[in-house]
């Protein structure tokens, strides 16, 4: 014996392989290990191996005989037998011993899960120590139990999250509810501090020494930025919600633009700035929502007049664009001109609010915004080029043709239409308002809050505008403001008064001056009911309801 | 300690004591995490801090807690997580008793950052072994003596256990002997 060899006896042998067994020339069983006897114990001393077990072979179905030649020829593989009689697999190696041929094989049972061990009645303990079998089955029960934990995070989670996107949707739906529910709320006591504000600063109340004057000009002031900005908000919100609807009229561009302009003279005159307005087609058309148009001029021109130094120039320019086939309307100022960079971020809402941008251009973060998404609403557009210390220029596109198609209903007054959910057309048996005020402010607050309560709405201007209007489309009620251009509210309701057809309509008479025997003089003249501004809306509107025949209430 | 150890405890707290207990004692061992991972290795401060304020919101001693909790951990966790690997390590109580020596070394394959107890068995015979247990870890014995106890339930065989060296008073380690004789029927 060499120092390397040693000898191990049998029971030593079976310790270190419970699951040999050793074969005969003939394939018969010369020696099993003590594990394999007790869990195979017809495979014993004399079987023949082919009796018990079949040779397992991934590449066909059919079970091989087990001969010498087969294992010579594939002694370097590893061979998987199975049982004929129960479940058991073994998988194995072959060392073929020379005087005598013997055949032997060393290997443990071939299984998948620990469950699968015990269904062949194995333990942990009948494995020997070093075979890794046990810690291979141990592994993938617990990378079952891991996975099993995450799925359980990731379901924990994900019905969270779920959850609270349930939450954000129903929040978002809610916020724009709210939004326009909180700006009709700011609104009316707004218009009170308005009201009142005007009244003072008329003197209505007794003089005012100068430093009080200025005072309450600044309040009316602020007043009026604080109602632009709840507007704005309450817009976007409504165009947010797919609620924003256009009230689209073969309007006249002239006095679209003129109207605007008008707007912004005070603030242009203050500043000495140079107002033009240049048109190449002074008749021209266009299917718009005047107002909204109005709006969105109106926005761009204040822009412009605010960001130009004094002495500057400001130009509202029309032209047809024959390419996009729509009417271009640029604003061109001279003032201080955007930064490239702040160009692209102008007319996101709310995200410039922390830059420099905002703080210079403090107030107009919604307005662009806003400005941006009604011109998509008429299916167009806005542009800008700036350049710095030279001016800016935002051109409007608004399409002249196509978008008739968009009209839903006849051609006849004013057609409503909706962008997004057609079903929101108010039908026209919803009575029809006149609303006639020369106070731009006041004529849109009223109107909102009005269409917001499921009211259509025209406008008038001035007392010839309010009478023209009534002619032309019967409305079933006017609220007619007293102090007028042109013509004023008494005289108004005088003339609708004497033509029979409008003899009986409701007329409701509103008033800034609360001074006494007003509403005498307004009952002669024809109203059916009198109010003094600031009007509480929901005051009015009870009162229009009850004015209203009772077929037409709703 | 790895997650499911802590699991466990919540497990134990929440389906005999309710989910607000469970709450109460996080709050006052001042534990931030809103679940535990199984295969997370946490500070073992954060398994005695539990255990600890386990007491005073449940009003029980250490003792009672720490042997209600090796029995529980035998019989629900052991046995619902790792059922396989536990049914496995034997087929009746002494096999199972005599294959533990080998049965953390097994799972430490498995989690990397494992410091298992060791346990040896002597004087096996007929109706009784004698369990050794060593660990690092301090004050666990009657916890030992509870998942003793657990593990002879788990096998429906009526045992005495019985703490026959104790480390806290100065013995080497702390050994126990698990008797299964037909007095430990009665
Ligand atoms: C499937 C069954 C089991 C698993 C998966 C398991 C796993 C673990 C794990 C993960 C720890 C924590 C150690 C660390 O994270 O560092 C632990 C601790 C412990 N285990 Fe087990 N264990 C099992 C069964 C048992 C059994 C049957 C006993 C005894 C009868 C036992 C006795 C202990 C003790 C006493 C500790 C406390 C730690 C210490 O003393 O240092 N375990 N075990």
């Amino acid at each position: 014996m060499t120092q390397a060899d040693f000898m191990i006896d049998r029971e030593q042998f079976s310790k270190l392989f419970p699951f040999h067994f050793l074969l005969d020339a003939n394939m018969r069983v010369l020696q099993t290990g003590a594990v394999l006897a007790r869990i195979c114990p017809q495979f014993c001393v004399g079987q023949e191996l082919n009796d018990h077990f079949s040779l397992f072979d991934l590449s066909s179905d059919r079970a091989k005989r087990i001969t010498p030649e087969l294992i010579s020829r594939r002694q370097t593989g590893i061979f998987i037998f199975e049982s004929a009689t129960s479940n058991l697999s073994l998988r194995l190696q072959a060392i073929i011993l020379r005087d005598p041929e013997r055949y032997l094989f060393l290997g443990s049972p071939w299984v998948r899960t620990l469950k699968q061990m015990q269904l062949l009645q194995l333990v942990m303990n009948d494995f020997a120590l070093h075979d890794s079998t046990v810690d291979l089955l141990q592994m993938t029960q617990t990378n079952d139990i891991i996975k099993r934990d995450l799925y359980q995070l990731v379901a924990d989670r994900t019905a969270k999250l779920s959850l609270a996107n349930a939450e954000l949707s129903r929040v978002m739906r809610s916020k724009d509810d709210f939004l326009s529910a909180m700006s009709h709320e700011l609104r009316t006591p707004l218009n009170a501090v308005l009201g009142l504000s005007e009244s003072l600063a008329e003197g209505v109340y007794g003089e005012m020494n100068a430093k009080q004057a200025q005072s309450i000009n600044t309040i009316a002031e602020s007043g009026r930025h604080l109602l632009s900005l709840i507007n704005d908000l309450l817009d976007l919100a409504k165009i947010g919600a797919g609620k924003m609807e256009l009230e689209l009229n073969n309007a006249n561009m002239e006095d679209v633009c003129q109207a605007s302009l008008r707007l912004v003279l005070g603030q242009a005159q203050k500043k000495n700035l140079n107002l033009t307005l240049a048109m190449n087609d002074k008749s021209v058309m266009l299917m718009a929502d005047e107002r909204r148009l109005k709006q969105i001029l109106v926005n761009l021109l204040s822009n412009a007049v605010k960001f130009t130094p004094d002495g500057g120039s400001v130009t509202l320019e029309t032209m047809w664009d024959l390419e996009s086939e729509s009417l271009m309307f640029s604003v061109r100022d001279t003032g201080i001109g955007i930064t490239t960079e702040d160009l692209k971020r102008l007319f996101s809402p709310f995200t410039q609010l922390d830059s420099k941008l905002s703080r210079q251009y403090a107030g107009t973060g919604l307005g662009l915004s806003l400005v941006l998404k009604l011109a998509e609403l008429h299916g167009g557009s806005v542009t800008v080029e700036s350049e710095i210390g030279k001016g800016s220029c935002f051109t409007l596109r608004i399409p002249g043709k196509g978008l008739e198609n968009a009209i839903r209903g006849g051609d006849k007054g004013a057609v409503t239409i909706s962008e997004i959910s057609p079903t929101k057309i108010l039908p026209s048996n919803t009575p029809l308002v006149l609303v006639a005020d020369d106070n731009e402010i006041n004529l849109i607050t009223v109107s909102d809050y009005l269409r917001a309560n499921q009211w259509r709405v025209i406008q008038a201007r001035d007392g010839l505008e309010a009478v023209k209007m009534a002619r032309q489309h019967a409305p079933s009620l006017v609220l007619m403001d007293i102090q007028m251009p042109q013509m004023d509210g008494l005289d108004a309701i005088v003339h609708l008064r004497a033509d029979n057809q409008y003899a009986k309509i409701p007329i409701i008479a509103l008033t800034s001056c609360a001074i006494g025997g007003d509403r005498e003089r307004c009952m002669a003249a024809g109203a059916n009911d009198y109010l003094s501004k600031p009007v509480n809306m929901k005051q009015l509107v009870k009162i229009m309801h009850a004015l209203l025949p009772k077929d037409e209430t709703r | 300690m790895y997650g499911m150890v802590n699991k466990s405890v919540q497990a134990l707290v929440t389906t005999t004591f309710g989910i607000d207990k469970w709450e109460s004692i996080k709050r006052k061992a001042g534990v931030k995490e809103d679940v535990f991972l199984s295969n997370e290795s946490y500070p073992d401060s954060i398994t005695y801090g539990l255990i600890g304020a386990a007491t005073e919101v449940l009003g029980m001693s250490a003792d009672e807690i720490l042997f209600a909790f090796g029995e529980f951990w035998i019989l629900h966790t052991a046995r619902e997580e790792y059922g396989d690997m536990l049914s496995s390590a034997g087929r009746n109580l002494p096999e199972f008793l005599e294959y533990l020596p080998m049965f953390h070394i097994r799972v430490a394959l498995i989690f990397p950052n494992l410091k298992p107890p060791r346990f040896e068995c002597s004087n096996r015979k007929a109706d009784r072994i004698t369990m050794h247990y060593f660990s690092h870890r301090p004050g666990l014995s009657v916890f030992v003596r509870g998942l003793f106890s657990g593990v002879a339930k788990l096998y429906n065989t009526p045992a005495q256990i019985t703490q026959t060296k104790f480390k806290d008073k100065g013995d080497d380690h702390d050994e126990f002997l698990v008797y299964w004789g037909d007095a430990a029927k009665q």
